[in-house]
């Protein structure tokens, strides 16, 4: 089973073949952070109100960090424990598109920020904005539970890893990433910082199919093990949850303030709570808000792009395309 | 740290006034509810203008729901135009022209003649025309095209002043003036952006596309190219420039005895020169190089395009083209050798073209004057996987390009590449840079229910040739080369938008003959048009000034160049060549099909002449994104009673698609495929079809979902057998994509998850 403790190296026959094509499509989406063009966002930087450079600092603050506290988790836990070669494979290629947003987001950083002392007090965000330390708190706090966990032995040892791998893709990837996402793209619909905008639509390109990944996972696990899905588990996941919407929150006030145009920490709330059922439903679990997704402009980033090349850089290309030349292909 | 959650109070009046102006916006359209729409504006908004700015964005991401919001957004927006043109004094149009001419803005003669006439031309704006705008096509005039002041940034002409103000930079008599801008203001023609942009202004640079030969195989050459470029580039056109005279990696340097480090380094600086030249502000600058494939650094220019790999050798701006003579292409077919030469060694190959480049290239390998060898195949191979990785290395048909041109009847007359969206095909030379001043019809506003209005149709082209024949003289040339082509051949590009829209509007698959036959149709008038327009001008200005060395001027019109032809208007076309005979052309070149990408928005319709990409899908502009929904379709729907949210989202969780719509009939099903969903092999016939009425080339988009090498080598192959001239860029789709965060999540099918390529025997659904 794939939590059995191990060093499994078999791939033929391959178990998880779901797992191989995932790191075979990643690899087909590979970018680089050279690609995404900054330079319209300086000018756009000296255009904004205090309170939306607020705003933007703090989103930096916390990207600055984000995908790292992600990257650890990843090595330190999820590689050890996730027992098929075929999906260490993906988290090898996860690892390096971490790398790659943590780059990404450096970069950023140093754009944004031409001043050393800044730039140092981003990274620090961590320990001395209240907002953004929380955040990191309920990370250490689920994910950290089972770093001395060296093998899943017992039952309640694969719970305690489930928890942290549903902390990890539903609660830190797939709630605290989408509600940055949406300032930027809020950001992005009043026509603010496209290179950000850009950057970031691949970055979640990525996040989502991190995302994808780690709930296969979970899925596969319920199918092995399905008594590990007890009434417990799911109290233990619907807590998670509502902490991590809490902690969402928390910084949500922090950024907007008493509110921005079209973005205040109540359309927030609203926010975080629908994408918090769309995490529990996905996971098979009962969703615990109810409640509808107010931004209308997080509804573009659900259909297909179409970009005027002149315009912005086209992000939908593929690369490692396999085959030889023919002339009788039906195409 | 946790602050209360209160949003501010709302400033007393502002939401009654708000909601006076949505209801207004609303008004006439059955679809839209001004409730809804007020329900959505959340706060945060201290004054009007926020707010409505607020109410524009719900409105606009509204349109998925039901398109008539985006015309709630474009008049909500109009109502924001017209505050800020007025708070800048600009209540009509001549005040508007003295506005912007205060500014400096403005030529003197423009300005002189809109102040001569002032009271007609006023009287000539249609206030009610802004009403044809979409919230797309506003935004992208508000945004961009309206004159702005210098220093408040405020707009100094509305919608309609914009347009007749292009018209009036183009005339010298309010009937002029009236006639192009009667076809402005509906929408039924619009001349491409430099023309839009900068009709009437200070420095009225009017041309799209610049074409520049490859720099001589020499240091000063190079650095001149650079700074034609880079002028060229200030003023809003496109760059083409061939770089197959440079001598490659490992040649000679006698100079210094050392030895070259081949074209890249040199494509490396265009790059970032090109990227530092922003269009006046207005849009990034863009280039494209060409490369003939005998080039022996062809394969480092096939990676230019590449992310990975050393970031020294890659070129992130510039689009990058094929120039394949027919050798290369007859060489993949056999499974042959291909010669890689130094064009230092082999100056006379990027010269020549058709049986003199086959005589000269087989000479030049049998002396074994080549670098290397490699199998035509691997190489062809390559250019396919550069295609499918990057969307770039566009294939373009050196000889086929040349074979049929206007301007190449003379030898050493050589068309040498194509431009930045490979329509134009022009000759080039050291000391001549081609132009192309470029319009497009908007075929959508050209039809029917019972079909195209033929006589309107002609009537549009007629004008559109007499306008932009005009923009040659008007224009401004960055570059003394550019000027002197420009009016030495005096090429135009008109073009065509709306072909999709056609086909919807007469329910015809864009791969049933009937399309195809209509496609050729619509060519063979414009193209008819176009030439009776040329021939007038000719007799009333005189011939173009190279008219002697046209093939026209030897009794060849372009349809004569594909004996498979068979045109339907050949009496007209024969009472054509009896007065061209006669007469002359008052142009070398007419007809060039460009992508028309940004006019297309302005203009509400489908791009160019291509199949839509998707029934729903967003715009990524420099202002924003845009939700695009099928107009068409929704109708359609709605006539079904099928237009429901379970629909709605059954179209966003398929990307676009109806085909898993089974409620819809199959005949819907079929019409309202996307672009993905159509065989290829259509589109290129229907091009082939087109391409005897089109004398110059066409930007032709090839789409595959998943593609492969052989799929890919199979298409390009079919295209070149074809004869299609160029060919643009291959559309592929993501890998992966976003999780949608708007449509609900369910836990997956175990059946789907069992489907991949690894086990494709557990697999039916993808069969």
């Amino acid at each position: 089973m794939l939590l059995d403790p191990g060093m499994d190296l078999t791939l033929r026959p391959m178990r998880y073949p779901d797992f191989y094509e995932r790191y075979r499509a990643a690899i087909r989406n590979t970018w680089t952070v050279e690609e995404v063009d900054l330079a319209s966002d300086l000018s756009d930087l000296a255009k904004l109100t205090p309170a939306e450079v607020h705003l933007v600092n703090r989103l930096v603050a916390f990207f600055a960090t984000g995908d790292s506290i992600v990257a650890n988790n990843l090595v330190l836990n999820l590689y050890k424990h996730v027992n098929a070669p075929e999906a260490r494979l993906y988290l090898s290629r996860q690892l390096f598109e971490e790398a790659v947003h943590v780059q990404f987001y450096l970069t950023l950083l140093d754009t944004y920020l031409p001043d050393a002392g800044e730039r140092a007090k981003a990274f620090a965000a961590i320990e001395h904005i209240p907002s953004i330390k929380q955040k990191a708190e309920f990370c250490f706090r689920w994910i950290g539970s089972i770093d001395d966990l060296n093998e899943l032995t017992t039952a309640a040892d694969r719970r305690a890893f489930l928890l942290n791998l549903i902390c990890f893709a539903a609660c830190i990837e797939g709630l605290f990433f989408y509600g940055a996402f949406a300032y930027v793209y809020w950001l992005r619909s009043r026509g603010l910082l496209n290179g950000l905008a850009s950057g970031t639509n691949w970055v979640f390109r990525d996040e989502s199919m991190h995302m994808e990944f780690a709930f296969s996972v979970v899925d596969t696990v319920r199918a092995e093990e399905p008594e590990l899905f007890d009434g417990n588990l799911t109290t233990q996941v619907v807590q998670m949850m509502e902490e991590a919407v809490e902690a969402e929150l928390e910084f949500a006030h922090d950024l907007c303030g008493p509110g921005l145009p079209g973005l205040s920490a109540e359309d927030m709330r609203q926010y975080l709570e629908y994408v918090a059922d769309q995490r529990l439903v996905r996971l098979g679990f009962p969703a615990r808000y109810g409640t509808a997704n107010p931004f209308a402009f997080m509804e573009l980033q659900d259909v297909q792009e179409l970009s005027n090349f002149f315009e912005r850089r086209v992000s939908a290309y593929q690369i490692g395309v396999e085959g030889n030349v023919a002339f009788d292909e039906a195409f | 740290m946790t602050q209360e959650l209160i949003a501010p109070a709302p400033v007393a009046g502002l939401a009654e006034g708000l909601a006076a102006e949505v209801e207004r916006a609303c008004a006439g359209l059955p679809g839209a509810d001004p409730a809804r729409l007020l329900a959505a504006v959340r706060g945060g908004a201290s004054d009007a203008g926020t707010l409505r700015e607020l109410a524009v964005g719900e409105a606009a991401a509204l349109v998925a729901v039901e398109p008539a919001y985006s015309k709630v957004a474009a008049r909500l927006l109009n109502a924001h135009i017209a505050d800020e043109a007025a708070a800048e004094g600009v209540t009509s149009f001549s005040a508007s022209v003295a506005a912007s001419a205060a500014q400096g803005l403005l030529n003197g003669a423009t300005v002189a003649f809109v102040a001569a006439h002032a009271d007609e031309l006023d009287a000539l704006v249609d206030p009610s025309a802004d009403d044809r705008f979409g919230y797309f096509g506003l935004r992208t005039v508000y945004d961009r095209y309206l004159l702005r002041h210098p220093v408040t940034r405020r707009v100094l002409e509305r919608p309609q002043h914009f347009l007749l103000r292009v018209a009036c930079g183009l005339s010298d008599t309010v009937a002029d003036a009236a006639e192009l801008y009667a076809l402005l203001s509906t929408l039924s023609y619009l001349p491409s952006s430099p023309t839009l942009f900068n009709s009437g202004a200070h420095r009225p640079q009017l041309s799209s596309c610049f074409l520049l030969d490859s720099p001589r195989d020499e240091l000063e050459s190079i650095y001149e190219r650079y700074a034609q470029v880079a002028r060229l580039s200030k003023y809003a056109g496109g760059i083409g420039v061939s770089w197959t005279k440079v001598r490659s990696r490992g040649s000679l340097i006698r100079g210094t005895n050392g030895h070259s480090n081949g074209i890249v380094p040199w494509l490396r600086t265009l790059d970032s020169s090109v990227a530092a030249v922003n269009q006046g502000g207005r849009r990034k600058g863009a280039a494209c190089v060409y490369l003939e494939p005998w080039h022996a650094d062809v394969e480092e220019f096939l990676e230019l395009r590449d992310n990975t790999g050393e970031d020294a050798r890659r070129t992130h701006n510039l689009n990058l083209a094929n120039w394949i003579p027919d050798e290369f292409m007859r060489r993949v077919e056999a499974d042959a050798t291909w010669s890689l030469f130094d064009p230092k060694e082999v100056p006379e190959l990027a010269d020549l073209w058709g049986d003199d480049f086959d005589a000269a290239y087989r000479a030049a390998e049998a002396a074994g004057r080549f670098v290397r060898q490699v199998p035509a195949r691997r190489l062809y191979g390559r250019m396919m996987r550069t295609l499918a990785e990057t969307g770039n290395g566009w294939m373009t048909f050196k000889d086929a390009a040349n074979r049929a041109c206007n301007q190449t009847a003379e030898p050493g007359n050589v068309v040498h590449l194509s431009n930045l969206c490979t329509e134009i095909l022009e000759v080039t030379s050291d000391g001549e840079t081609a132009v192309c001043n470029l319009g497009s019809v908007n075929l959508a506003a050209h039809v029917g229910p019972d079909g195209v209005d033929w006589a309107r149709l002609r009537t549009t082209v007629r004008t559109a040739i007499r306008f932009l024949d005009r923009t040659i003289d008007r224009g401004f040339y960055p570059t003394e080369e550019a000027r002197k082509a420009n009016t030495a051949w005096r090429p135009v590009g008109l073009g065509t938008m709306g072909l999709a829209d056609v086909f919807f509007a007469l329910r015809l698959p864009f791969d049933s003959p009937e399309a195809q036959a209509l496609s050729t149709r619509i060519a063979e008038e414009i193209a008819l048009a176009a030439y009776q327009a040329s021939a007038d001008l000719a007799e009333e200005l005189g011939t173009l000034p190279n008219y002697a060395q046209t093939r026209t001027a030897r009794g060849q019109l372009h349809p004569d160049h594909f004996p498979d032809a068979s045109p339907v208007l050949t009496d007209e076309w024969a009472a054509l060549r009896e007065r061209v005979a006669r007469v002359g052309l008052r142009n070398s070149l007419l007809v060039a099909l460009a992508p028309t990408a940004t006019i297309a928005s302005i203009a509400g319709c489908y791009e160019c002449i291509e199949p839509q990409v998707s029934n729903l899908f967003k715009r990524e502009t420099l202002s924003g994104e845009f939700l695009q929904i099928n107009g068409y379709l929704v109708a359609d729907l709605k006539r079904l009673g099928l237009w429901t949210p379970a629909v709605r989202e059954a179209i966003k969780r398929a990307n676009g698609s109806v085909q898993g719509l089974t409620d819809l009939p199959a005949e819907l099903r079929e019409l309202y495929r996307t672009a993905w969903e159509l065989p290829q092999k259509a589109l290129i016939d229907m091009s082939a079809g087109r391409t005897p009425y089109i004398d110059q080339g066409h930007s032709l988009n090839l789409f595959m979902e998943t593609p492969t090498i052989g799929k890919l080598s199979s298409m390009y192959a079919y295209a070149w057998r074809k004869g299609l001239k160029t060919t643009y860029y291959l559309r592929s789709r993501p890998a992966t994509r976003i999780a949608q965060t708007t449509i609900s999540s369910t836990v997956p099918d175990p059946e789907a998850v069992a489907c991949s390529l690894e086990n494709p025997e557990a697999c039916d659904a993808c069969q």
